[in-house]
């Protein structure tokens, strides 16, 4: 991993939020034992609690939160961060929101995500595909929940496997088979020592079965593979694996960002970013950088839609103001 | 029907065109991961136009068995 260039590189979220992504055993253990035993009512505030505390020592996580929410203002012309120069109090409210995802996540993992509702925005995409048994590879990003669309695939028989990014796969799954076991059949756990997991994809688009990726950091076994874009206003670089995958196998690639509403409730976005990509054989970078362009702009769109709602809590872009004063 | 030397001129031939290494770099005994130090996109790369040129289909199981180049005619050579 390299953020030196500033690059989103993989999983660089620290304290709690990174415990919280990155699936930290104890920290999935802890938070699932307490939302069975205290339900999510009582969940809910132990959780805000634990983000209160990141919030308040978690200083990088915080000054990177406050530097993406002022990027999001700075291109917002409607909404409630319009016109504004978002601080301490954006920032919380991120960290908050970042809570409450925990929570709907905890809820699908332990099978009581029943009371979700969805609002679904182009999800016939998937009818088309799935008429011509054809699988394709969804892009994701830590933005809303990955989860809630999982689940909302689960309740409409479209069949959606996950890949996961660890190296510590063998302990991951078999917390996922504790938790959900229908949920460990749909996980493709990526070890980036391994070129196995890449055909272990492949079997199921073969199958007409859709490949989820979350495509918004740079990951361990990504090595040279990226492509530097702007994503509002600044300069990122962005896998290119996914889309060289999609290319190679000659799957459609979609995006699917799942954005929480209110209590219970997500607005599900499907997308079709290219019915097929084009790796000219002379020129492959370009073919992927047009198709990274535009998912990039799917996520502005998304995050200008849901400020609150990117979590991705680690200097981004490179350039979250140092530690120099208090932020207003 | 091709011959060894055929499929092995195939394997060669995809690995020059699509990662560029010079054919001096290619042998029977050439590891895949640890001489020419591919990774899993260019695995599935090179299987990929492999599938195409010999019009065999690899299973998951057989990526598995694939570690030196001579694996990988071994394995097309046995499917014919």
């Amino acid at each position: 991993m390299d953020d030196a260039d500033g690059g989103p590189a993989g999983a660089q979220a620290s304290g709690w939020t990174g415990i919280a992504e990155r699936g930290s055993l104890a920290g999935i253990r802890f938070t699932a034992f307490c939302y069975r035993v205290l339900g999510r009512s009582l969940t809910l505030p132990l959780v805000y609690a634990i983000v209160t505390y990141f919030f308040l020592t978690d200083a990088p996580g915080r000054r990177a939160s406050i530097a993406y929410l002022r990027r999001v203002a700075a291109r917002t012309k409607q909404g409630e961060l319009a016109g504004r120069r978002p601080g301490l109090r954006e920032s919380y409210r991120h960290y908050r929101t970042f809570a409450l995802a925990i929570v709907d996540r905890l809820a699908i993992w332990l099978g009581d995500g029943r009371g979700i509702t969805y609002e679904k925005h182009g999800t016939e995409f998937f009818d088309r595909v799935d008429e011509e048994n054809r699988g394709a590879l969804i892009l994701g990003a830590h933005l809303g929940s990955f989860d809630a669309m999982r689940s909302l695939a689960a309740q409409t028989n479209i069949i959606v496997n996950v890949v996961m990014f660890t190296d510590n796969a063998p302990r991951i799954n078999r917390i996922f088979r504790e938790l959900a076991p229908e949920m460990e059949q749909r996980m493709i756990a990526v070890d980036p020592s391994s070129v196995q997991s890449v055909f272990a994809i492949r079997e199921r688009l073969r199958r007409g079965e859709h490949v989820a990726i979350l495509a918004d950091r740079i990951e361990a076994g990504d090595r040279d593979r990226k492509t530097a874009v702007t994503l509002l206003g600044g300069r990122v670089e962005l896998p290119q694996a996914p889309v060289l995958l999609a290319g190679i196998l000659g799957c459609p690639v979609y995006v699917v960002v799942a954005l929480r509403r209110s209590a219970a409730r997500y607005a599900v976005f499907v997308e079709p970013l290219v019915e097929r990509v084009d790796l000219p054989r002379n020129d492959r970078e370009a073919g992927v950088r047009a198709v990274v362009s535009r998912y990039a702009e799917c996520l502005e769109r998304y995050c200008l839609l849901a400020p609150y709602q990117w979590f991705n809590f680690f200097d981004y872009w490179g350039d979250a103001e140092p530690a120099r004063r208090r932020s207003t | 029907m091709a011959s060894r030397d055929e499929i092995f001129g195939w394997v060669v031939d995809v690995l020059r065109e699509e990662f560029d290494f010079t054919s001096e770099a290619l042998a029977m005994d050439t590891h895949l991961i640890d001489d020419l130090d591919l990774d899993s996109i260019d695995a599935i790369d090179m299987t990929v136009r492999l599938e195409e040129l010999s019009d065999i289909s690899f299973s998951d199981s057989d990526l598995k068995s694939m570690r030196t180049i001579r694996d990988v005619v071994d394995l097309i050579d046995g499917r014919r």
